[in-house]
Formats: C-alpha cells, sequence, structure tokens
C-alpha cells in the first residue's frame, strides 16, 4: 500500500555529466518495495507543482555502504524538475509517494539467466534488481549502453556483479553505437541457455529490445516511462496502447499497470 | 473567545445538503474507490466521477499531460469505463460511504446525454448529476455544447427530463461572456452551477519545434487558473440565482475562501489532488481551523459576503 510521506535528503551526491544519486530514509516504504517499482518525488513549495517519478535505485541492502533503512535513487538533470532536484542539500524536505507500480518479475526457475539492457539513466532501477537476483539465478548478462562514457557512472559497480558489454553513442567506451547489437550479438550465441530478458532506456532502445527478444522467442520486461501527473492511477495521463485479447488495441497506465510491461503486449 | 467550538461547516447546494463544502473535482478523483489507501472517503461531503460516457471510451493517443507554469495541460480524451460499468461496479461498493456521490456526464450528442442522464435516475446511490458541456456536439460540426447558449440550453433541458435528480451544469470557461451561458444553464433547468472546467491552451516544445501533446491542445488547470476562475465565479454569482460551485487551482483553505466569498457555496478540488492524494481533505481541515483562529461560526455566512458594499 502506497504511503505519503514527508522526509530529509540524508545525501544528494553529483555523479558527473549530471547525472545525481539521491539518499533518503524511508523504512517502511522500502520494506515491501520491488526493483523496478518507483516513487513520486515533490519539492514543496517550489516552482513545480507536479511530482516526478523516479525508479528505486537501492533498497536496503544494495548499496552496502549506505546507512540501514536508506533508500537511494539514481537520477539525471533534464529540466526544471530535475534540476531543482539537483540543487538539494543534506535536510531539505521532500515529499515522497510510494512505493508505486508493479516492479520486475523473477526468472520462472533457477536455471534461467537474466538478460539485463540498461540505456542511461535507465541504468537505475537495475542495482535493487541485481542485488535481488544474486545467488538465486545465474550471474545476469548486462548490456549497458549510454552518450558517452560519463553517462556509464554505474559501470563499475555492475562489472563486479553481472557479465557486463558497455556501449556508447560517441565511442568514449565499449562498443561504439547502440547497446542493442552487443545484445543480438550475445542472444545469438547463447542459444542454448534459457534467458530472460530485462530493459529500461530510452523508448527506442526498448522498441528496439522488445523486437529483438520476440524474434528468438524471449520473455522480455520492459520497464516504460510516461509523464505522470499523479502516479497512483486517478488521472490517465501515464498511458501505452497495449494489445488486449483479441487484439483489441486499448491504453493501460503505466503507473499502474505498469513501469514494467511485457514487451509482447505493447502496441507501439 | 469561541475558538473553542466547533465550527459549522454545513451548506445546502440547492437540492443537495452538504456536512462541508469540499467535493473533488470530476477526473482528479476516479471513480473515488482508488483514493481508499490515502484518505476516508466519509469524511469529504462527496466527490464527483471521472465524466462517464454511454459506452466505454479509450481516450486519446500520448502523450496526454505535461506541466505548465502553476498547472498543468491535459488531453485525457474522457477516457472512462462507461455508465453501465460504473453502475454495476463501482455504485454497490460506493453506497457503502456516507459521501454524495455526483456523476459527471458527457456524450457526443444531446440523445447521449439523456441515455446516461436515464440510466443513474434508475441506479441507486447518486447523490446528483454534473454535466460536463465542454465536449464537442459530433451533429453541429464539432461545436462545444458548453460555448453556445442555445445548445446549452437544449441539452440542459434534456437532461432534466430524463432524471429526477439534483441537476448541476459545469460551465466552460471558453466564452466571451460567462454570464450568457450561466443563464442559458439556469432557463434550462439547472439546480446548480459549477464552474470552471479547463481552460484551452497549448505548449510548444522548443527542441523537438512540435506541440508537446499529441492532440496539440489540451486543458489547462491548478493555480494558473485561480484568478481567472475566481473573477467567473464572482461575476455568475450577480447574473443568476441558482448556488454554484466554484473550482479552479484550489489547494488551500485560502483558495477555498476566495471562491466561496466570491458566491461559491461549495467548492471542488482538482489537480491537487494528483500533487497529494489527500489534497482535499487538507484544505477541508485547513478551512476547518480558519474559520476557528477568525471565529467565524458558520461557513454559510461567508457565502458571496465578499460583494458586500459595507467597509471590511
Ligand atoms: C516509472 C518511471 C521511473 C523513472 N525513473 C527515473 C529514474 O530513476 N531516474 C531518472 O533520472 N529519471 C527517471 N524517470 C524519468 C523522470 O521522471 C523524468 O526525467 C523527469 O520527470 C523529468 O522532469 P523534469 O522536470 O526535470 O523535466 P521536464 O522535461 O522539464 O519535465 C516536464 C514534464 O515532462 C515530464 N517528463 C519529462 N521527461 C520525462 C520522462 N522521460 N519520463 C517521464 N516524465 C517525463 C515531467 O514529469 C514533467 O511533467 C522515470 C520515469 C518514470 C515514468
Ligand atoms: C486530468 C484531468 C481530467 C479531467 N477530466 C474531467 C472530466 O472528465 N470531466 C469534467 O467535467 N472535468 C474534467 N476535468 C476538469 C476538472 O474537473 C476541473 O474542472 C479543472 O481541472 C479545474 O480545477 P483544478 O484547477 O482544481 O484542477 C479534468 C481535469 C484534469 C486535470
Ligand atoms: S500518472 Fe496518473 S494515472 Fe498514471
Amino acid at each position: 500500500m502506497p504511503r505519503d510521506i514527508t522526509t530529509a535528503v540524508l545525501a544528494n551526491t553529483d555523479l558527473g555529466a549530471g547525472n545525481w544519486l539521491l539518499e533518503f530514509g524511508a523504512p517502511e516504504m522500502a520494506a515491501g518495495m520491488r526493483p523496478a517499482q518507483f516513487f513520486m518525488i515533490g519539492i514543496p513549495g517550489s516552482a513545480t507543482i507536479l511530482r516526478r517519478p523516479y525508479s528505486v535505485c537501492g533498497l536496503p541492502g544494495t548499496f552496502d555502504d549506505r546507512p540501514h533503512g536508506t533508500v537511494q535513487v539514481l537520477y539525471k538533470v533534464v529540466g526544471q524538475g530535475t534540476r531543482l532536484l539537483a540543487s538539494l542539500a543534506p535536510g531539505a524536505r521532500i515529499t515522497v509517494l510510494g512505493p508505486l507500480g508493479n516492479g520486475f518479475n523473477e526468472p520462472d526457475d533457477a536455471e534461467t539467466t537474466p538478460v539485463l539492457v540498461a540505456g542511461g539513466i535507465g541504468s537505475a532501477p537495475f542495482p535493487a534488481w541485481i542485488s535481488k537476483l544474486k545467488d538465486r539465478f545465474p550471474p545476469p548478462l548486462m548490456f549497458y549502453g549510454a552518450a558517452g562514457a560519463d553517462d556509464l557512472v554505474l559501470a563499475d559497480w555492475f562489472a563486479e556483479r553481472t557479465e557486463l558489454q558497455t556501449a556508447t553513442d560517441d565511442g568514449s567506451a565499449g562498443t561504439h553505437g547502440l547497446v542493442t547489437e552487443p545484445l543480438s550479438r550475445a542472444l545469438d550465441r547463447e542459444r542454448d541457455r534459457k534467458l530472460k530478458l530485462y530493459a529500461c532506456g530510452p523508448e527506442p532502445m526498448l522498441q528496439a529490445v522488445g523486437k529483438i527478444a520476440g524474434e528468438r522467442g524471449l520473455t522480455c520486461e520492459l520497464s516504460l516511462e510516461a509523464h505522470m501527473a499523479c502516479g497512483f492511477g486517478v488521472c490517465l495521463g501515464c498511458v501505452v496502447p497495449v494489445r488486449r485479447d483479441g487484439d483489441e488495441v486499448g491504453y493501460d497506465r503505466v503507473c499502474l499497470e505498469g513501469p514494467v510491461m511485457d514487451a509482447r503486449c505493447l502496441a507501439w | 473567545m469561541s475558538g473553542v467550538v466547533e465550527p459549522d461547516l454545513s451548506v445546502t447546494v440547492g437540492p443537495l445538503a452538504l456536512e462541508n463544502p469540499v467535493l473533488t473535482a470530476s477526473g482528479t478523483f476516479g471513480y473515488g474507490l482508488e483514493f481508499e489507501p490515502f484518505l476516508k472517503l466519509d469524511e469529504l461531503a462527496g466527490f464527483v466521477t471521472k465524466g462517464l460516457s454511454p459506452r466505454p471510451r479509450e481516450g486519446n493517443p500520448p502523450p496526454r499531460i505535461v506541466e505548465t507554469p502553476a498547472g498543468m495541460l491535459n488531453t485525457i480524451g474522457l477516457q472512462n469505463i462507461g455508465v453501465d460499468a460504473f453502475i454495476r461496479d463501482k455504485l454497490p461498493r460506493l453506497r457503502e460511504y456516507d459521501t454524495a456521490v455526483i456523476a459527471n456526464v458527457f456524450g457526443e450528442t444531446e440523445a447521449e446525454y439523456v441515455e446516461v442522464c436515464s440510466k443513474l435516475d434508475q441506479a441507486e446511490g447518486v447523490a446528483a448529476i454534473e454535466l460536463n458541456v465542454s465536449c464537442p456536439n459530433t451533429e453541429q460540426g464539432g461545436m462545444i455544447f458548453g460555448n453556445d447558449a442555445a445548445a446549452l440550453h437544449a441539452v440542459t433541458a434534456a437532461c432534466r427530463k430524463a432524471s429526477r435528480l439534483p441537476l448541476i451544469v459545469k460551465l466552460s470557461p471558453n466564452v466571451t461572456d460567462i454570464r450568457v451561458t450561466a443563464r442559458a444553464a439556469v432557463e434550462g433547468g439547472a439546480e446548480v452551477l459549477s464552474l470552471v472546467n479547463t481552460f484551452v491552451g497549448m505548449q510548444v516544445d522548443v527542441e523537438r519545434r512540435r506541440p508537446v501533446l499529441k492532440k496539440v491542445c489540451g486543458g489547462l488547470s491548478g493555480p494558473a487558473i485561480r484568478p481567472l476562475a475566481v473573477w467567473m465565479t464572482w461575476q455568475v454569482h450577480e447574473a443568476v440565482d441558482v448556488p454554484l460551485i466554484g473550482m479552479g487551482g484550489i489547494s488551500t483553505a485560502a483558495d477555498a475562501l476566495e471562491f466561496i466569498l466570491a458566491g461559491a457555496s461549495a467548492v471542488q478540488v482538482g489537480t491537487a489532488n494528483f500533487v497529494h492524494p489527500d489534497g482535499s481533505i487538507r484544505v477541508l481541515r485547513e478551512l476547518r481551523e480558519w474559520l476557528k483562529e477568525h471565529d467565524v461560526a458558520t461557513l454559510r455566512e461567508l457565502i458571496g459576503a465578499g460583494h458586500s458594499k459595507a467597509p471590511a
């Protein structure tokens, strides 16, 4: 059940290239929260009125050096709301609504290897997810793409915990080009293994990953983004087209039926 | 000091007796039940449902919303489950609560409005009907019902005949003189007027050089529209004799009181429900505190009091 709390920023760290890690205390919220669920975070008295959606990046236990009962949000400054968030010092008050949305679903059996695909700030939900999967499934294969090396802020963390391949648009790190290229090569190589895909990133990347998975008959969960006003299902602002039974196209809410959706259900 | 006495917040809005003047606005409160995790529905005097049409509607393609200075634009496209599903799936649960369920109704033709109103008339647990007349009339080349006095008069009169429930007409602000459409609605049989619906506007994405919203324009709501909405409430209060329900950017007691002093007997909280799911209850509690602090025994004495010629 979501709660609406006011809490203090504990840390707000500049990771470079406009990427930041926000930390706040929310032990009760964190207790029942699933990776790829999200928060609506607001800044009381600021120039923006609507809260912004952010995935949970770190849950208790994800980053072992972080204090007990805290959660972390990884965000990128892209506009007014994220710029205001980056201006907050420890002690500043924020309002947090969560946990919201559905979250990633585990593979059906312990032999299935999770394949993780992250595009830029779409890497945010994966630390909590990798921690949750740890030791219960084979080590994940991970594909992490971004505009340039500066944006691969979690590369070291992922490299210690997954079989990581990176890609950048400018060639400053990893493969030069789209992350979907090393992904499709790897999937073709790993034909004998049972695999399940999880992806988060910009929409064109998600569409491509969904297609690649579909062509190979692999299950693929996509964590989507949408403009949101409420985050809890009432404004109907955040919808995506989905295929319902009988191929009829309708709209589902990213905040409630998502943000994680099966790639096969999307009608984009 | 009489500060200890609990102020009387009850109001009568035409045929509706309400425990307090705070309602929630259509399209910002779902079908009410979505708010069960966040507030006690009984604490609200009532709420207005998402707009109901004869058949379910999927609404417009995304992006549907964007934040603007002190507000937001939306083009939800009146997505809703349809009146039959509302009566079958939502009303039975809602009847368990002591809160006035006001059904918001729209259609693309006069006949569609009438169809929804007569179905609601037969249902149990609906306190009133609110007509959303900010919809295009597909039989009249897409002209908005509420922007044309004659069409508004006709659709109001038809709905008046279709049900015995108290009839509220929700005025569109996208008109030259809102007093003209207000009078037309009253002459058509509206017992209460609510105002205002959203103002039409748009935002352009300068980087993409295209409109932000897929449908180009949308409805503006939130604090940005409050001064416009208060002024319209003020004018309509002077133009007609029926009670008014005011709305537009209310998120505090002071905001609500602006509308009440301008002539509204009750208010609706809209966009503020998105900012905090219990935004309406926050307004109600603040209002009670305000009355205590200002030694006002009954809220009713403030309705329209801003028009008084006596020195303040
Ligand atoms: C479920 C979910 C999880 C997310 N998780 C993260 C995360 O962990 N880290 C992170 O940095 N970002 C995340 N985002 C995207 C983040 O919400 C946007 O970057 C942010 O809202 C932009 O706000 P702004 O005011 O800075 O940008 P502006 O462009 O100024 O915002 C204007 C409006 O557009 C909306 N908007 C703009 N871009 C997006 C977008 N990509 N997605 C949704 N709404 C947008 C804003 O909410 C606002 O209403 C997530 C989005 C969703 C839906
Ligand atoms: C997302 C959204 C959906 C809305 N849907 C409806 C609707 O279905 N019917 C209606 O009469 N008004 C609808 N409205 C208008 C509101 O009920 C209200 O008139 C308006 O938002 C002004 O109040 P506010 O500034 O407090 O939000 C909607 C508003 C928003 C923001
Ligand atoms: S953000 Fe309001 S319904 Fe999803």
